[in-house]
């Protein structure tokens, strides 16, 4: 993939947030995304027509990250409330709440079937929460981090977690280990690429860390942007191509996957760039910033 | 609808139509009415209330009566009063016929109850029934004291059965026996016709049995016979002597009539057990004897019946051939009836067919005492000589003070230890060897001769103690060889200084140091820093070296301590206390390296001190912030770590992910061990960062140490060396005072967050106490400022990210002031980066709310450590430059506080430019609003009430507690104690780690804001 074809030229602006919005997903298909923030609301969007759809108010406090399943046909959010929502997207209404953490939940997913919702938590917990059956109780609580777990991700067989304590630790349910990555530096967020073989961290050093997935080695850092104090997003390209992640001065920076050059970066936002998700087919990247936007983005 | 049909009043019955009388419902009302009961039996049909017919018993095929699958009725069967017996067990009761019955059954039973009448109620039970209940009924009726009904102890029937009244009007009166006398002559007169008649059938001396045995024999069956017959005696039931052997049915007695044949029976009886010689008894003394020779017992045969053949006692064959075997002739030949019974008793035990032989053939062997030698003496020589006496009353060499060089003292105490260790001969040995070596005139009685004799004697006399201790326990210790010296030795105390050394001294600190030095003889082991003075870091400066040693003694030595200013009377305050400072730095350092190299050898601890400066501590860290790029590689190494543990999912993650359980079916899995060394140990943090650090620099700064050490060390000091070395690395810090002060986070972070949520409180309590009792026993301050001197050297040239994780971790009470001290020195330095001033702030904030909680603490506990706090509270003034005024203050403790005020006022107006630059800093970085919330930049608001807070700190230091600031106060400890929690989380990483706590408590400090409350609670309790 060229340069060229990196998203760069903004399409639409989603302005309808009051306060930063602290996240910003691309659903399953990529024809609408959700942005959550420190308005206590999660946004339904039209990114491509920039179109605000429906806005799901429940959260008592600011809404930090959301999901959507692959169907569309159901939300799960979470937040500085310590609740995990789970919501019915059409009606929006909160189908169930999840309590339990005992802190603020930095980060939720649901796995492959919906039927599991996987949050990640100040109280250095991840939680398994079961979306089947009526049970609020979490199925499985687990809390070997030893700091706030700042984001997970999630695979058809293994829970991904990244946690402030500098791990990314990986659970394969399959075999039962717990695999434990130490980068030394704090974790901000992990995404997987779309290959699966390797994981993104953000660490909290001003640095993307991949990580081979199989063996843990350190394939790449990708430095150059700010990152030292906020729980930035970072992701792959569709294509694996490219690395993107924001900044914290309002840039977003495009690398590149194997020589880690910085290959774009450019002034998105005025301010930190909380969260970036790429298109999961098309060249289109959507970002949202601290400073009330989410900003649309394609080649 | 319900509701409204309601309203209506509705008259007559409703005509209902055709189609809605089903022909079920008809059969129904047909049934209802009586239709179907002309019907036979089986041809009648039970339907419900719908008219449905009941199928029941689908192989039966048929129909059910009504309520089906039960007893008949609408109920169905329950049972009468069901009472689980699980909780209530006492009260379940046995049912009875009663309870079965019906209530007219019951009546219909109530007639035909049998029940004795009063009349022939011969014990009066029926009687006491009738009166208890009737009492009942009574007891309902009136009002009683004792509620409840009367005890039937109390309550006894005053009826007479008729038996008793028939037998009082016959003439028997009470406690009579009654016995029919009349029955005695009629059993005479028989029993005489008896004996006539068997004086014909048998033997005389069977005659002469007989006749003495009947008396006996009555005298058992009727005992009152022999007795008076007008005595009187209770109609107690008599006691029963024989117990019951036969086989007879129960009262039977075969005889009744002819107790003669019961003497026959008796010794029959025994041939059963014994057979040998009662067999003869049996063939020659039976009555029966000459006819059969083998007669039944007397089974079912009559007294008078003839013997036949057929009674033949067929079950006694095999006792022919045994009769061999008995002797029969050694018995007397006529034996009396008294004799066998007699035999019977003595020789009960004894085995049938033996008897006791009259000689054994064993014999108690016995044997000869041994003889002593003639010339033997009763005099024990113990193998080695008792000399402790002798030694007593050696005559004491008088105490002499030590001499003034310290070396020399060491030296002495060295060889004086050794001498006593190993004998004269070493002390002539070495006296020998150094003949020209001017150290060791004291061997030849030259300076310090008497100091050495006396120490020789005292360590000969803790030898011996030691050696007659182990030679016989039981000696106690004479007392008079028990000299303070030699059990401040046992009990491991430093012997004080002479107060007389000191010729200058400031005689106002002189009382508050003792105090210090007291506690530390306590905490310190004795040969802590002999190895210090060899170590010579200011050895470009002999004076500053030899006010280094001085101080390094005083530190890890105790005793009376001669007042700082006695070397350095020249210099001011000022710079003494910045000396100070510096000596404490570098004799950590020191103290360090050693540690560094007890584990590894090669690596020289990396020492680089400038004479003269105030930075005058650089240690490795500066060469660390050169060296990013080796950092760098280093960090590249150790990172990514990968590390893989058992994890279990559970079951029901598995099943939501559709996967296979792994465990499944496998028991559930150990906890995993989480070490608490890691948190707990704090000295191995400062270690491992000198180990990371060894190899990569300071190569040059190995071999001049060594050399000094090597120079400075004779051969009598390389053992005392080693010595020292070992208890150097047995020397911990007093951790659990660290773990008092900062127990939340230094050994809770590693667990389960539930665990530390219930262990907290009874722990920390704990904890705080004891810590509480070591503030008052032991010297807090001195403590902490070796900790600072362990801390601050690598923290200072690192200030950006370094200063504010060590500050944290360490919770130092100086580093603030040692910050400010630095800062104040290096501004122009500092300032071209503003980033360092900036978090050289908070660094320092973290350092003083530290040391501001302790304060707390001890300003309560004990004002032991007054002097501490003056010198920290001090810092400030003194790197402002203001005056020596300020410094002479410090000294005089608690005066000095008053100060502060102005002191931390002109520090605020210093700090102010400096937050302008970070403020500007910040602007650069993030308009203010958002970030304050969910990040964690510090705001400039924020910054500013800190400020504030610690402004308020002070004033409270000053006296009185100011409520306003409280609040400020706790969110700020609350919030640098989140900041700790961090930092000793991750302790366990070594240095790498240090880098990103800033940020992670960045990432995670919106947070601290929230559990401030909790944590604020912790923290007063602290």
């Amino acid at each position: 993939m060229r340069v060229e074809d990196l998203p760069r030229k903004e399409v639409n602006v989603l302005k309808g947030h009051e306060g930063g919005v602290l996240a910003a997903r691309f659903n399953g298909d990529g024809n609408y995304c959700l942005s959550c923030g420190k308005d206590r609301t999660i946004r339904l969007w039209n990114p491509h027509r920039g179109i605000h759809i429906k806005t799901y108010k429940s959260h008592a406090r600011e809404v930090r990250d959301v999901h959507v399943t692959p169907d569309n046909s159901k939300l799960c959010s979470c937040g500085g409330d310590r609740q995990v929502f789970y919501w019915d997207v059409a009606t929006g209404r909160v189908i169930r709440k999840f309590r339990g953490h005992d802190g603020e939940v930095n980060g939720v997913k649901f796995n492959e079937y919906s039927s599991v919702v996987v949050s990640a938590g100040y109280d250095q917990s991840l939680r398994a929460w079961d979306c089947r059956s009526h049970s609020t109780e979490p199925i499985q609580i687990i809390d070997t981090f030893a700091d706030s777990v700042m984001s997970v991700s999630l695979t058809k067989t293994e829970i991904i977690g990244g946690s402030v304590d500098g791990t990314v630790r990986t659970f394969d349910i399959r075999i039962g280990r717990e695999i434990s990555d130490n980068l030394g530096q704090p974790v901000n967020c992990v995404s997987m690429s779309n290959d699966g073989n390797c994981i993104l961290a953000g660490c909290l050093d001003s640095s993307l860390r991949l990580l081979d997935r199989s063996t843990g080695e350190l394939l790449q850092e990708y430095k150059g942007h700010t990152n030292k104090s906020y729980k930035l997003d970072c992701c792959l390209t569709n294509t694996d191509a490219h690395v993107t992640g924001g900044s914290e001065d309002g840039f977003i920076y495009f690398w590149d996957l194997v020589d880690a050059s910085v290959v774009s970066r450019f002034r998105a936002h005025t301010s930190v760039v909380t969260s970036v998700s790429y298109h999961p087919k098309e060249n289109c990247m959507v970002t949202s910033s601290v400073d009330g936007t989410v900003r649309v983005w394609k080649t | 609808m319900e509701s409204d049909e309601e309203d209506f009043v509705f008259y007559g019955t409703p005509i209902e139509r055709e189609d809605d009388l089903t022909s079920r419902k008809k059969k129904a009302i047909a049934e209802a009415s009586g239709q179907l009961r002309t019907l036979p039996a089986w041809k009648q049909e039970v339907r419900d209330e719908e008219g449905r017919r009941r199928f029941h018993g689908a192989f039966t095929g048929g129909y059910s009566a009504g309520y089906y699958n039960t007893v008949g009725s609408k109920e169905g069967w329950a049972p009468r009063s069901f009472k689980s017996s699980r909780k209530n067990r006492a009260e379940f009761k046995e049912q009875n016929i009663l309870n079965f019955l019906d209530e007219d059954e019951k009546a219909e039973m109530e007639g035909r109850l049998l029940g004795t009448t009063s009349q022939f109620d011969t014990f009066g039970f029926t009687a006491a029934e009738i009166a208890r209940k009737q009492a009942e009924k009574e007891q309902k009726q009136r009002p009683s004291i004792i509620p409840g009904p009367a005890p039937d102890e109390i309550v006894v029937p005053a009826t007479e059965s008729v038996g008793v009244k028939l037998l009082l009007k016959m003439g028997w009166s009470r406690g009579r026996s009654i016995k029919d006398s009349h029955s005695d002559a009629l059993y005479d007169a028989r029993r005489q016709a008896r004996r006539a008649f068997l004086a014909f059938s048998s033997d005389d001396p069977a005659v002469k049995i007989t006749e003495s045995e009947p008396i006996w024999g009555d005298s058992e069956n009727f005992p009152e016979q022999l007795a008076n017959d007008e005595q009187f005696s209770k109609s107690t039931p008599v006691f029963v002597l024989n117990p019951k052997e036969d086989l007879y049915g129960l009262g039977f007695d075969p005889y009744k009539h002819a107790p003669e044949f019961r003497e026959m029976k008796r010794p029959r009886v025994s041939s059963m057990r014994g057979p040998g010689y009662s067999k003869n008894l049996s063939t020659r003394d039976s009555l029966f004897g000459l006819k059969s020779g083998k007669a039944a017992p007397g089974f079912g045969i009559g007294a008078l019946e003839e013997h036949d053949a057929e009674d033949e006692d067929v079950y006694a064959t095999g006792f022919e051939i045994e009769d061999a075997y008995v002797q029969e002739v050694e018995e007397p030949s006529t034996l009396s009836l008294e004799n066998p019974k007699k035999k019977e008793q003595k020789n009960q035990g004894d085995l049938p067919g033996f008897r006791v032989a009259s000689n054994s053939d064993y014999k108690m062997e016995r044997f000869e005492p041994p003889l002593i030698p003639k010339d033997f003496v009763p005099h024990h020589e113990f193998s080695g000589p008792l000399d402790i006496n002798c030694k007593g009353c050696e005559v004491t060499p008088p105490d002499v003070s030590p001499p003034q060089n310290g070396n020399l003292k060491l030296l002495i105490d060295g060889v004086a230890n050794l001498v006593a260790k190993c004998g004269k001969l070493y002390e002539d040995l070495s006296r020998e060897k150094n003949q020209t070596n001017p150290l060791f005139s004291f061997l030849s009685g030259g300076t310090g001769h008497d100091y050495y004799t006396r120490k020789l004697w005292e360590a000969q006399q803790k030898c011996n103690d030691q050696t007659s201790q182990q030679l016989d326990g039981k000696m106690p210790p004479s007392v008079q060889r028990l000299t303070a010296e030699s059990r401040g030795k046992i009990l491991g105390e430093k012997s004080l200084k002479k107060s007389a050394q000191d010729p200058s001294s400031s005689i106002a600190s002189t009382d508050i140091q003792l105090q210090f030095n007291l506690t530390d003889t306590f905490t310190k082991s004795a040969s802590f820093s002999e190895l210090m003075d060899i170590e010579k870091p200011f050895k470009d400066d002999p004076a500053k070296q030899e006010r280094f040693e001085q101080f390094l003694k005083e530190k890890y030595k105790g005793g009376l301590r001669s007042a700082s200013s006695s070397l350095a009377g020249d210099m001011t305050e000022s710079a003494r206390a910045k000396e100070r400072l510096s000596f404490e730095a570098a004799a950590e350092a020191i103290e360090k390296g050693r540690q560094g190299r007890g584990s590894k050898p090669s690596i020289a601890s990396s020492m680089d001190f400038i004479p003269g400066g105030v930075m005058q501590f650089t240690s490795s860290e500066v060469e660390r912030k050169k060296d990013p790029l080796v950092e760098d590689i280093l960090s590249k190494k150790m990172y990514p770590k990968r590390e893989e543990f058992q994890w279990r999912p559970s079951p029901l993650l598995c099943k939501r992910f559709d996967l296979i359980d792994p465990y499944m079916g496998k028991p559930p899995p150990a906890p995993r061990i989480r070490s608490k060394m890691d948190s707990l140990i704090f000295t191995s943090d400062s270690v491992k960062v000198n180990k990371v650090d060894g190899p990569v620099f300071s190569k040059k700064d190995i071999t001049p140490l060594q050399q000094l050490t090597n120079d400075d060390m004779t051969k009598s000091f390389t053992e005392n060396k080693t010595e020292g070395d070992v208890e150097v690395e047995n020397i911990e810090r007093p951790v659990d005072l660290y773990k008092a002060i900062f127990s939340d986070d230094s050994d809770d972070e590693g667990e389960d967050p539930s665990i530390k949520r219930v262990e907290n409180p009874e722990k920390k309590a704990e904890v705080a106490n004891t810590a509480l009792s070591r503030l008052i026993a032991g010297d807090f301050l001195e403590s902490l400022g070796k900790e600072l001197g362990i801390e601050v050297p690598p923290d200072m040239p690192y200030p950006a990210q370094k200063s504010r994780n060590v500050a944290s971790q360490k919770e130092i009470v100086n580093e603030d002031s040692k910050i400010d001290i630095l800062k104040s020195e290096n501004n122009g330095v500092m300032s071209s980066n503003h980033d360092i001033p900036y978090d050289q702030h908070i660094s320092h904030e973290a350092g003083a709310s530290k040391g501001d909680t302790i304060h707390g603490n001890m300003l309560e506990s004990s004002n032991i450590t007054t002097k501490g706090t003056g010198i920290i509270d001090s810092k400030p003034a003194k790197s402002n430059g203001n005056n020596i005024e300020d410094d002479k203050k410090i000294k005089t403790s608690l005066i000095c506080r008053q100060d502060h005020g102005s002191s931390s006022e002109e520090e605020r107006s210093r700090k102010g430019t400096n937050r302008e630059k970070s403020e500007e800093y910040k602007k650069v970085k993030t308009p203010g609003t958002h970030r304050r919330d969910y990040s964690s930049s510090f705001s400039i608001e924020e910054e500013r009430s800190r400020k504030h807070s610690r402004h308020h700190r002070r004033k409270r230091h000053d006296g009185g507690s100011d409520s306003a600031s409280d609040d400020e106060r706790d969110r700020y400890s609350s919030r640098s104690k989140g900041r700790r929690k961090g930092s000793s989380r991750s302790e366990k990483h070594s240095k790498h780690h240090k880098h990103r706590k800033l940020p992670s408590r960045s990432s995670r400090y919106y947070n601290d804001k929230d559990n401030s409350y909790s944590k604020r609670e912790k923290k007063r309790r602290e």
